[in-house]
Parts: structure tokens; C-alpha cells; sequence
């Protein structure tokens, strides 16, 4: 659906996309993550067809978005970062205007802003000004608006920006319904976002790519250090000691807890070692009752800041 | 040709919701009854050469209102759609520029049109009233009408390349104002100095003279030289438009 191939963008002085190369295929959630500035607009404003690159190649649905500019905004329901409205129309209006503009007219066109209103549940507010609804309104608006003409893929420029928790969740679900129909390509900087919504996940900092892959084995790729809590009853004073002595963990500290015999200890494992059944053997042989064993995998934020951290100490490398 | 419809559609309903329509209208009928009542006394007090319509878009009555028109017409256009960020929406929608400028400026030239209506109805009634003794002849009546469309036209297009040069609508408005106004007071100013000088330089400035292109239009006199000029540059306003919302998609 999208091929991207060393794809540059600069401005006066300063590159915000560095030569990315990517793919999605058709039916695929992905997801742009990365800090402002990282390129992630730049980037979906190309995709869009509303600036060209400096250099590089885009392919949407098969069409260059350059020089087949038209057939590609034909193929993608692209919403802006801010969902940007005409204020003083109404929301029906400005349905029908944009789906008119977008090439459909008569009956059908009716028919589809009926169902799109219906798909971001705007039928309640079809007669309000766009002026005087809420910002979880008009980002859906927006929404409908990239969803009217049945595009083949959408472009999503931070979706849930500025929603409430309620809200994040209906539009993550409304996604997920999308997923049938449509290639989704929307970019955030709320790592959690993406974990919960996207089948793959693209990272950029500096306008570079630096991950791409699905939110699970970026995680499991990770090479540091995980965490192991492990809460027994003993009254040990060596159980800290013993812990320490399970082949892998590298420290392992106590917690104060209430409750009396109860004591919480969390261990540092070395990357690749997973010491769970260890810790349970020496439990059962030290006949310590065990209420719990959890071990933590690095969430995306830990992925990012190390993979952000480690670019910059190459940049730095080469700079030397 | 249908993004152009679409755009055409759009921009005229959101003129007539908003109440800037109803504002430059009452204003230019206002101005308008001034100058028509102006011509009146002229005509009462002697005998002239001149029609009640050559006399009606002469005095200061008229050209107070035709500046206030064209930024209060055009600042919209595009400096809206950029200060709402609407403009990324539009660009990235299925339309060529060329059908977003076309669109726009019809509508506006559609209002514009629109504003001198009641004038028309103004010549009538006087002549219905007086049982034909305010005579309108067909000739000033065809003359003035057209001049007032060229020079809107021309007007409309420089107000609509000021508002797409900027994200504020005051901006655009007073750049249109004193685009407008410049190209008058040129006019003037050289056919003043042009008379010490020679007959030659005051037929080059009779070329973009706006009171006197007025004069000799609603006198009767159709001369296609101010028509082809006055079309001319709008063209050139328009294209320069187009260059301008088109900018963001040349390659750097």
C-alpha cells in the first residue's frame, strides 16, 4: 500500500525527514512513533500529497504521490494534526461539502456521510456549528471527514491528541473496526497508543527510522536488563543473599511491605536470563510461601529511550 | 471542472451565513443611495450633459464605497483557510489549485455583482416615478455596468492574491485596500503632472487611469482598451495567486 524509499525532506537549513525507507501492506495498523520534531508530520504530509520531498520515491496504493498527485488523494483519507474545520459550518455541511469535493455526489454521497456520521457516532450532533462542539467532537469530525470517501488508506496525524481517556478508548476501538477495510497508517507520541492499537510499529527521531517492527518483539529485542518481584513469607535474614545466588539475577533489593511476614524483594535479571522457575525451586526447597512472582518486560518507552540514546551515541561516533 | 462547482457552491453559502454579506451590502446601498441623491440635485438644480448615471458613479459617494468593497469582499478567501489550517484539508482533498482559485474568485465576483443591483432598481424606480422625465439611456446604463465589472474584477483578483499571502484577514484586507487605492492615486497622479508635460505621457497614463476609464464608460462611450487591460491584469493576479498556493509543492 505504502512504498517509501529513501525519502528525504528538507527546509531551509534543516532536514526533517533523513532518507527513510519503509513498507505497509494493505490491512495493516502501523504506527509513526517518535518525539515532536522527529518527522512524523513532514512525513505524512508527503504520503498525502500535500508537499513533495526533496528527494527519494513514494508509492501510494501504486500511484508516485508526486507526479500522480491527484490519484493518490483519490486513495487516502489523510486528518491533519489539530483536525482543522471550517468553524462556521455545520457538521452535516461540512460532510457533504468535503465528500463533494472528494469526487461523490446525488444519492450515494447521502447514503455514505449518513454512515460515517453514524461509524463516529456524530448523528446527535449533525445540525450543531462545528464552532460550538467539543474537541473530541471535531477530532471525530475530522475523522469522518478522512473516512467519507471510502479511502483505501488512512493517514492519521496524532488521532487522540488532545481526547479524554473515554474518548481515546472509542477512537481506538473505532480503529480496530477500520482495520477490515482500510490500511491505517497514524502517527503518536504516547507510546501506549501504539502497543494497544498497532500491528507494527515505525520509530523515528531526528528523521531517521530507528525501529521497525511489531510493538512484542521490539520489546523482547530489547537487550536490557528486566525486573523479577517476588513476594514470599519468611523470616530468612540470608533469603536476600539466597535470591542473589540464582544464576542470572544481578541484585536484588527488599521492599518494605506491611504486613508482617510478607517481604518483597525485586531482583535485577542479566538480559536473556529468565530466573522464575529458579526462584520458585528455592522457595519450595526453603518451604517460603510464595503470593507472588511477576516478572516486568521493558515496555516501548524503554525501547525508545534506549534506541534513541544509542543512536545518538553513534551520531556522536562519527562525529569524532 | 466539479471541484471548481463544489468550491463555487461553498464559498458563495458561507459568504451569505456570515454577516460580512449583509454588512458590505448595506454599506454599498447606503453609499449608493448618497450618490444617487447627489446626482439628483445636480440634475435639479441646471441643466446638464450627463444622465442620472453618468452622475450617480462619479462623486466621492461612489468612490468611498468602491474601495471599502474589494478587502471587505476578498480577505477571507485564503487567509482564513490558512489561520484554521484548513488549507493542509483542501490541498490534500481530490482538487487542482487552479479550481480552488477559480472557485473562489467567481464567488466573489458573484457578490460583487450582486452589491450593484440595488443601483439598477434605484434608475428604474427614478424613471417610473417621474413618468420618464429622468431619462436612463441604454448606453450609460450597458457602459457603467460593464466598467464596474471590469474594475471589479480586476479588484477582486489583487484582494484575493493579498489574502493568499498571509494567515491574518486584517493583513489582507489592508494590503487590498492600498493595492487598490495605489493603482487609483497612480491614475490620478500622473494625469495631474501628465498635463505639464505632453499629450503623449497622459495617453500612456489614460491606460490604467481608473476615474477616467468611469468617465468616459458612464458617459456611454465602450472602449475595449480599459476592457482588455482591466482583464488583463486580473489574469496576471490570478495566476500570481495560483503561484502562491502553490508554492509549498515546488521543489525546493
Amino acid at each position: 500500500m505504502i512504498d517509501v524509499q529513501n525519502l528525504t525532506k528538507q527546509y531551509a537549513g534543516r532536514t526533517a525527514v533523513d532518507g527513510i525507507r519503509f513498507q505497509v501492506e494493505p490491512g495493516e495498523i502501523v504506527g509513526f512513533l517518535g518525539p515532536n520534531g522527529a518527522g512524523k508530520t513532514t512525513t505524512m504530509r508527503i504520503l498525502s500529497g500535500f508537499m513533495p520531498a526533496t528527494s527519494g520515491k513514494a508509492m501510494v496504493a501504486g500511484f508516485d504521490v508526486f507526479r500522480h498527485s491527484l490519484e493518490v488523494r483519490r486513495a487516502v483519507g489523510y486528518m491533519p494534526e489539530m483536525a482543522p474545520l471550517y468553524v462556521d459550518m455545520k457538521v452535516k455541511e461540512y460532510l457533504r461539502f468535503r465528500a463533494e469535493l472528494k469526487g461523490m455526489g446525488g444519492h450515494s454521497m447521502r447514503r455514505r456521510v449518513g454512515e460515517v456520521m453514524e461509524l463516529c457516532g456524530l448523528t446527535d450532533v449533525r445540525r450543531r456549528l462545528i464552532d460550538n462542539l467539543s474537541k473530541g467532537f471535531r477530532q471525530r469530525v475530522a475523522l469522518a471527514d478522512a473516512l467519507v470517501h471510502d479511502p483505501k488508506l488512512l493517514i492519521l496525524d496524532e488521532p487522540t491528541n488532545g481526547l479524554d481517556p473515554v474518548q481515546i478508548r472509542q477512537v481506538r476501538e473505532l480503529l480496530r473496526e477500520l482495520r477490515t477495510r482500510h490500511t491505517v497508517l497514524l502517527s503518536t507520541h504516547i507510546l501506549h497508543e501504539v502497543e494497544v492499537t498497532c500491528d507494527r510499529v515505525i520509530m523515528l527521531n531526528h528523521g531517521r527510522i530507528l525501529a521497525d517492527d511489531s510493538p512484542r518483539n521490539l520489546a523482547s529485542r530489547l537487550n536490557t536488563s528486566t525486573v523479577v518481584r517476588v513476594e514470599v513469607e519468611t523470616k530468612d535474614e540470608k533469603a536476600p543473599l539466597k535470591l542473589e545466588g540464582i544464576q542470572g539475577v544481578r541484585k536484588c533489593t527488599e521492599e518494605a511491605v506491611e504486613g508482617g511476614a510478607w517481604r518483597h524483594f525485586m531482583l535485577r535479571v542479566e538480559p536473556g536470563f529468565d530466573v522464575r522457575e529458579a526462584v520458585q525451586a528455592l522457595a519450595t526447597a526453603e518451604a517460603w510461601r510464595v503470593r507472588e512472582l511477576h516478572r516486568e518486560l521493558p515496555n516501548l518507552e524503554d525501547v525508545f529511550v534506549e534506541l534513541a540514546s544509542s543512536a545518538e551515541v553513534m551520531k556522536g561516533g562519527r562525529l569524532s | 471542472m466539479r471541484g471548481f462547482w463544489v468550491m463555487l457552491k461553498k464559498e458563495l453559502r458561507m459568504f451569505f451565513v456570515s454577516p460580512v454579506a449583509y454588512v458590505v451590502l448595506a454599506l454599498v446601498m447606503v453609499l449608493n443611495g448618497f450618490a444617487f441623491r447627489a446626482a439628483l440635485s445636480i440634475l435639479e438644480s441646471a441643466p446638464s450633459e450627463g444622465s442620472i448615471v453618468t452622475w450617480t458613479f462619479q462623486p466621492q459617494w461612489f468612490w468611498l464605497s468602491y474601495f471599502f468593497v474589494f478587502p471587505l469582499l476578498t480577505m477571507r478567501t485564503f487567509a482564513e483557510e490558512r489561520r484554521l489550517g484548513t488549507f493542509e484539508t483542501l490541498f490534500t482533498a481530490p482538487v487542482r489549485a487552479w479550481q480552488v482559485v477559480a472557485g473562489k474568485f467567481v464567488a466573489t465576483l458573484i457578490i460583487y455583482a450582486l452589491l450593484w443591483a440595488p443601483s439598477f432598481f434605484n434608475f428604474r424606480v427614478a424613471h417610473w416615478i417621474s413618468a420618464g422625465q429622468v431619462e436612463i439611456p441604454a448606453g450609460t446604463m450597458g457602459g457603467s455596468y460593464i466598467i464596474l465589472l471590469a474594475m471589479g474584477m480586476f479588484n477582486l483578483a489583487m484582494g484575493i492574491f493579498a489574502s493568499s499571502l498571509t494567515r491574518n484577514q486584517i493583513v489582507a484586507a489592508i494590503l487590498s485596500f492600498t493595492l487598490s487605492l495605489c493603482h487609483f492615486l497612480l491614475g490620478v497622479f500622473v494625469m495631474v503632472i501628465g498635463r505639464k508635460l505632453s499629450d503623449s505621457v497622459v495617453d500612456v497614463v489614460a491606460y490604467f487611469a481608473s476615474a477616467e476609464h468611469i468617465r468616459i464608460f458612464t458617459s456611454g462611450l465602450i472602449d475595449t482598451r480599459p476592457l482588455i487591460y482591466y482583464s488583463s491584469l486580473t489574469l496576471l493576479f490570478l495566476s500570481f495567486t495560483l503561484q502562491v498556493v502553490e508554492f509549498r509543492r515546488w521543489k525546493p
